[in-house]
């Protein structure tokens, strides 16, 4: 792997929490195995991703950029192939940004619920490129580390996996949750919409005969002024 | 190759079938014209398993919405998969071999469409793989068994809420569009009424001739 360089603005946002700061580290120091996801990006043009993160959820993304054939994922990358990123909340404040870099990472704590926004840009090359870099974001019960939380505790390899077993249990029981009061909320919409379309039918009725009442009256007063009735 | 003790081949062997079966998270791109992303397989045999939906613009009929198309191909070139012109669904396969995937989505039409999409690549650790390595406890197969299980609910949670916030966009602007549309039929109707009667005043008034009527 290359050197990464982490002189970019993503180590501001580590320092206030030291547990963020361990995981970013422990993301980094420990092998994992490619989980990342890989992208296509022609020089000159925009990528982004988003992804929905609930309020206090914490976030981690890595992204390096990679060969353009996926087949020899070893080859030369030219100094010259950079990218941009930069990851916006929901409310449009910027929570990372790093320009023309070959790697970098991220980690945050979600203060608002909602869409975050990760857009990639390319400089533009002559002749254009097409680059592919790998992003790696993690959000939730994903992003919590668990080989740190086993060297730190010194539990068993069973045990930890029984853990995020469990982890991942507690996050389907909070989702289905969210997904029944959603459900709710939108039924709840529903039946005000249905019951607002009635009233709406009432009114066209009324309108109707109203303004055709209107127009009986007007003529008939007219023609009697006019003396033809 | 150093001789390593028993207890630290075994937390390395752990470590490398447990984090085999890896997690992703639901992300969405906008698609104009092609995205594709992919994803490495690292076993021959994993089932790789996933959804997307495709999150709806402002659409006015339904009929007019295509879908995409999502196409799978394998490292040697060959297309695994395929799915056309679908607005969401679900597709699961066993990758005939290990290596980089490429999942296509295709837009037919110029409108960006955003696709929320969720990719899963799972493994379990067969009797071979057991046979091979007898510091392997079959335990860590049912484990690696209940979790594949878990991550196929999450994976249809995921689908369910990309479902339903396509399904609450969708409610909200057809609330919005009854709105518009009944204030409007309200407006064009009191102006028609009015047009005629001016129409039949004037038909009546003085610089025309009434005994025209």
């Amino acid at each position: 792997m290359a050197a990464r360089r982490l002189g970019s603005p993503a180590s501001r946002w580590l320092r206030p929490s030291a547990l963020l700061f361990l995981v970013a580290s422990a993301l980094l120091s420990a092998p994992l195995p490619a989980r990342a996801l890989r992208f296509d990006l022609e020089s000159g043009h925009t990528k982004c991703v988003s992804d929905e993160i609930k309020v206090n959820a914490m976030a981690v993304g890595k992204y390096h950029i990679v060969g353009p054939d996926p087949n020899f994922p070893d080859a030369q990358l030219p100094e010259s192939h950079r990218i941009s990123l930069r990851v916006t909340s929901p409310y449009g404040n910027s929570m990372h940004y790093a320009e023309n870099v070959q790697s970098g990472h991220f980690a945050f704590t979600a203060a608002e619920a909602g869409d975050y926004l990760a857009c990639f840009w390319a400089p533009d090359h002559k002749p254009p490129v097409t680059m592919g870099f790998e992003f790696d974001w993690r959000s939730g019960v994903s992003a919590k580390d668990y080989p740190s939380v086993a060297k730190k505790g010194k539990v068993d390899m069973m045990e930890l996996e029984l853990k995020k077993l469990e982890e991942t249990i507690r996050n389907i029981h909070e989702e289905m949750f969210y997904l029944r009061e959603r459900e709710e909320e939108m039924q709840d919409l529903n039946r005000r919409t249905n019951s607002r379309m009635a009233w709406l039918g009432f009114l066209s009725l009324g309108i109707c005969l109203s303004v055709a009442g209107l127009q009986l009256w007007h003529l008939k007063t007219f023609f009697e002024r006019k003396k033809l009735l | 190759m150093a001789r390593w003790r028993p207890a630290a081949l075994l937390v390395v062997a752990l470590a490398a079938v447990l984090s085999a079966a890896r997690r992703a998270d639901a992300l969405s791109v906008t698609v104009t014209d092609t995205e594709c992303i992919h994803e490495f397989v690292p076993y021959e045999g994993d089932t790789v398993s996933g959804n997307f939906v495709v999150v709806d613009h402002d659409i006015f009929w339904s009929s007019d919405h295509p879908g995409i198309d999502l196409t799978v191909t394998s490292p040697g070139g060959n297309t695994v998969h395929t799915l056309k012109g679908k607005s969401g669904d679900k597709f699961e396969f066993k990758a005939p071999r290990g290596g980089m995937y490429k999942f296509c989505f295709h837009n037919p039409y110029g409108a960006p469409e955003t696709v929320s999409f969720y990719i899963h690549v799972g493994h379990i650790p067969n009797e071979h793989n057991l046979a091979k390595d007898e510091h392997l406890d079959p335990i860590n197969v049912k484990i690696a068994e209940l979790k594949e299980a878990l991550e196929s609910v999450t994976s249809e949670q995921k689908y369910l809420k990309a479902r339903e916030a396509r399904h609450r966009h969708t409610n909200e602007s057809t609330r919005k569009r009854v709105m518009f549309y009944t204030m409007a039929e309200y407006i064009a109707f009191m102006a028609a009424s009015a047009l005629q009667v001016l129409y039949i005043r004037r038909l009546f008034s003085k610089n025309v001739g009434y005994n025209r009527v």
